[in-house]
């Protein structure tokens, strides 16, 4: 058999190459045009069933002075600032632990990976909300202490805390990372930090974090971005009214709301452009922080 | 041969040949759809229809488009069906695709969404093809907007109270007069039934957030909740009024506790705290009375509305729990006209349909189907029939906005269940609240 020349064989893999990305192409349609689509909508009004009608900036003033917008994006800053760093922090000890050199490591790491899987789905929040019903297990068992426990869903005052709990026990997916960064850090240094006599929380101080931060600052990228896009705990939790009393009313379930349930697509445009600034800006911020606090080994 | 050709050779098979099943799967929806109502390769015509419902509606509707086929042959009926809450949803975003179905089950407070719109087909202008003449006139208004007419009643249903019977035995209650009982009525019953199951059984609940209810209380004190022009009649102090009510009987033990009712538990019978034995009472659409007796155990009584016989005029209307509408844009109005005229006037039609979406609007199949019922459906058949003869209060398309006054009716009642709004607040902010809805 011949040998074909490199330049061909070159040729040949470049076109190779194109025909396996072209299924990637016909997704970018599918990206860049509802991209241009809802950029244009954001400046019109729309009702999904007449033709849109050119609005400039009336949908973004119309925001100023919109309560439930304000009261879904206070909803969705809670969720945020309480359940991002909380999930993190468990992922992080839960990590460590696992790291120990834990017998069965794998059986572990894929049970607590698990929920990671499950949690966006909706059985397993229609799950959750049976256990925290008001005649759920959770209420049962208090019972036993003769306490009677609150609707955990329906009482606008715990429905939010309910489902930040249910985002701190997906902690799985920022696990797995975390524990191939823990991996990746040096044994010697533990090795020399315990000669020097340093004690384990030092330790952990001194070396596992600042070798450990460029992968809490990925994790936290990531999670922050996942948590400005929450919908499906909302939607279910609520029927898709973010009830009890608004109280889970996701910036993402409002938006929702205004685009197909009343029928309000330019407003519910204008919104997607606003999360995706307040996503840049936090984005932002935390990639200016990071200088400070993200140490790069090499 | 070398190992690089290798690779690159049988790269460039397998991306040819994963090429060209990506382009199969490109064209596979296009053929395989039929997207709405074209000839199909078979030179029969299709027209799509959806609706909202479970599998059970499901059988009864295959029955008789099975019916309407074998008298049809050219016509084929692809049907779509899905829960309520993701149907309203899909069904808008399908008119924004232009690709609208040609019959649909239509929301009763959707209607002038869609009508004001000009995305549904005036039925009043195809009187030839599509007989109304069976339904009263109360019926027919219930599609009307002015002069114009865009929705059949696909089943005429009304609210009505039942209580469960085999807990009354059982505690001793003695279930009022369901003729003529009034609220105070209520309040009492459901306190006898809290107190002697020592709070096991709560008396009643009933949805405060539930526009249909709400709507029957406004009428006995002299408002139309909604006017007969699409504006909104009800005032705060009716409003204020129903809260008080409810905080009443809660107060004196006879509605559950807050917190206690998950307001998003659904809707169907089998879910339901009736069919739990957590309370012994609720408002429920007539046309779901066997759902909810088979959920219940076969001892529910169905009451009228309390306060019928004491209010200053009548609360309960004939109503409709969804339309049939024809899109303007139907590729096939002519079949599909038929297709509606066979489903409201055909008496073979009637009976396989059942009462899965309440009486049959034609007094005609009502009155002919009857007598094939179950138990349970012939008494809400005849409860209504019954209604249908009395001096009603009209019952108007809900104004455009007027979808979004569940979901604000929702918002407060929780409000006021945890006692973080009064009944008179909840008033002001019911008023201020739809009225801009129902503006813009």
């Amino acid at each position: 058999m011949t040998t074909l020349a490199p330049a061909r064989t070159r040729r040949r893999q470049d076109r190779a190459g194109y025909l396996f990305l072209l299924p990637w192409f016909g997704g970018l349609l599918f990206m860049v045009v509802p991209f241009f689509a809802s950029l244009y909508l954001a400046f019109t009004h729309y009702d999904l069933l007449t033709a849109p009608r050119w609005a400039g900036l009336a949908n973004f003033r119309q925001m100023l002075g919109d309560a439930t917008l304000h009261q879904s994006l206070r909803v969705t800053l809670v969720y945020t600032v309480v359940s991002v760093p909380l999930s993190l922090i468990v992922a992080l000890a839960v990590a460590m632990i696992l790291d120990r050199g834990v017998r069965g490591l794998a059986i572990y790491r894929s049970i607590y990976y698990l929920p990671s899987l499950l949690a966006g789905s909706v059985a397993i929040v229609m799950l959750w909300r049976y256990i925290f019903s008001y005649h759920g297990i959770v209420n049962d068992a208090l019972a036993w202490f003769g306490i009677q426990g609150p609707g955990w869903a329906t009482d606008p005052r715990y429905a939010l805390g309910t489902l930040i709990l249910l985002h701190v026990w997906t902690f799985g997916s920022p696990m797995v990372i975390f524990l191939a960064g823990l991996r990746q850090i040096p044994a010697m240094y533990y090795e020399a930090a315990s000669m020097d006599g340093a004690s384990p929380w030092r330790q952990f101080r001194s070396v596992t974090l600042p070798l450990l931060s460029p992968i809490i600052f990925f994790n936290l990228v990531q999670a922050l971005i996942a948590s400005f896009q929450t919908f499906t705990q909302g939607y279910v939790i609520s029927n898709g009214t973010g009830g009890p009393g608004q109280s889970t009313l996701f910036y993402n379930l409002y938006l929702y709301q205004k685009g197909f349930a009343e029928f309000d697509m330019g407003y519910a445009s204008s919104m997607a452009w606003l999360l995706l600034v307040i996503i840049a800006g936090f984005t932002g911020i935390n990639f200016l922080a990071a200088r400070f606090w993200v140490f790069y080994d090499n | 041969m070398n190992t690089e050709t290798t690779t690159a050779g049988l790269g460039r098979r397998q991306a040819l040949r994963l090429a060209g099943l990506a382009g199969l799967a490109a064209a596979l929806p296009g053929c395989g759809r039929g997207f709405g109502g074209k000839n199909d390769d078979d030179g029969k015509i299709e027209l799509n229809m959806v609706w909202w419902g479970d599998a059970q509606r499901a059988q009864f509707t295959q029955k008789t488009l099975e019916l309407f086929h074998a008298a049809n042959p050219d016509i084929r009926v692809r049907t779509e069906y899905q829960d309520s809450s993701p149907y309203k949803d899909k069904l808008a975003a399908r008119f924004a695709a232009s690709d609208p179905p040609d019959l649909m089950a239509m929301r009763f407070d959707s209607l002038r969404e869609y009508a004001d719109r000009g995305t549904l087909l005036d039925l009043a202008t195809h009187t030839d093809r599509l007989d109304l003449s069976g339904l009263t006139p109360q019926a027919t208004a219930l599609g009307q907007v002015g002069n114009q007419n865009f929705g059949v009643p696909s089943g005429l249903n009304t609210i009505g109270f039942v209580i469960d019977k085999s807990l009354t035995d059982k505690y001793g209650v003695r279930i009022p007069d369901g003729d003529t009982w009034s609220w105070t009525d209520l309040a009492t019953f459901a306190q006898q039934v809290s107190k002697a199951s020592k709070g096991k059984v709560y008396g009643t609940n009933f949805e405060a957030f539930t526009v249909a209810n709400l709507l029957v209380f406004a009428r006995q004190r002299g408002e139309d909740f909604f006017t007969a022009d699409g504006r909104l009649g009800a005032t705060a102090a009716t409003v204020t009024a129903w809260y008080q009510m409810i905080e009443s009987l809660r107060a004196a033990g006879g509605f559950p506790p807050a917190g206690f009712i998950d307001q998003n538990n659904g809707t169907s019978p089998a879910q339901s705290y009736l069919a739990k034995k957590q309370i012994a009472s609720q408002i429920i659409p007539t046309n779901n009375l066997l759902g909810y007796n088979q959920a219940c155990g076969g001892a529910l009584q169905l009451l009228r509305i309390p306060g019928e016989t004491q209010a200053t005029r009548r609360g309960q209307s004939v109503d409709t729990p969804a339309l049939w509408s024809i899109a303007a844009k139907s590729k096939h109005p002519q079949e599909t006209l038929k297709l509606l005229n066979f489903l409201v006037n055909d008496v073979q039609a009637g009976k396989a349909a059942g009462a899965t979406r309440g009486v049959p609007p034609s007094t005609k199949v009502a009155e002919q189907i009857t007598a094939t019922l179950e138990p349970d459906n012939r008494r809400s058949n005849e409860f209504l029939a019954a209604l249908q003869k009395e001096k009603l209060p009209a019952s108007y398309p809900y104004p455009v906005g007027a979808s979004k006054l569940t979901n604000i009716l929702k918002t407060i009642s929780t409000e006021v269940e945890f006692k973080r709004m009064t009944p008179a607040a909840a008033g002001e902010k019911f008023m201020t609240d739809a009225r801009k809805a129902i503006a813009g």
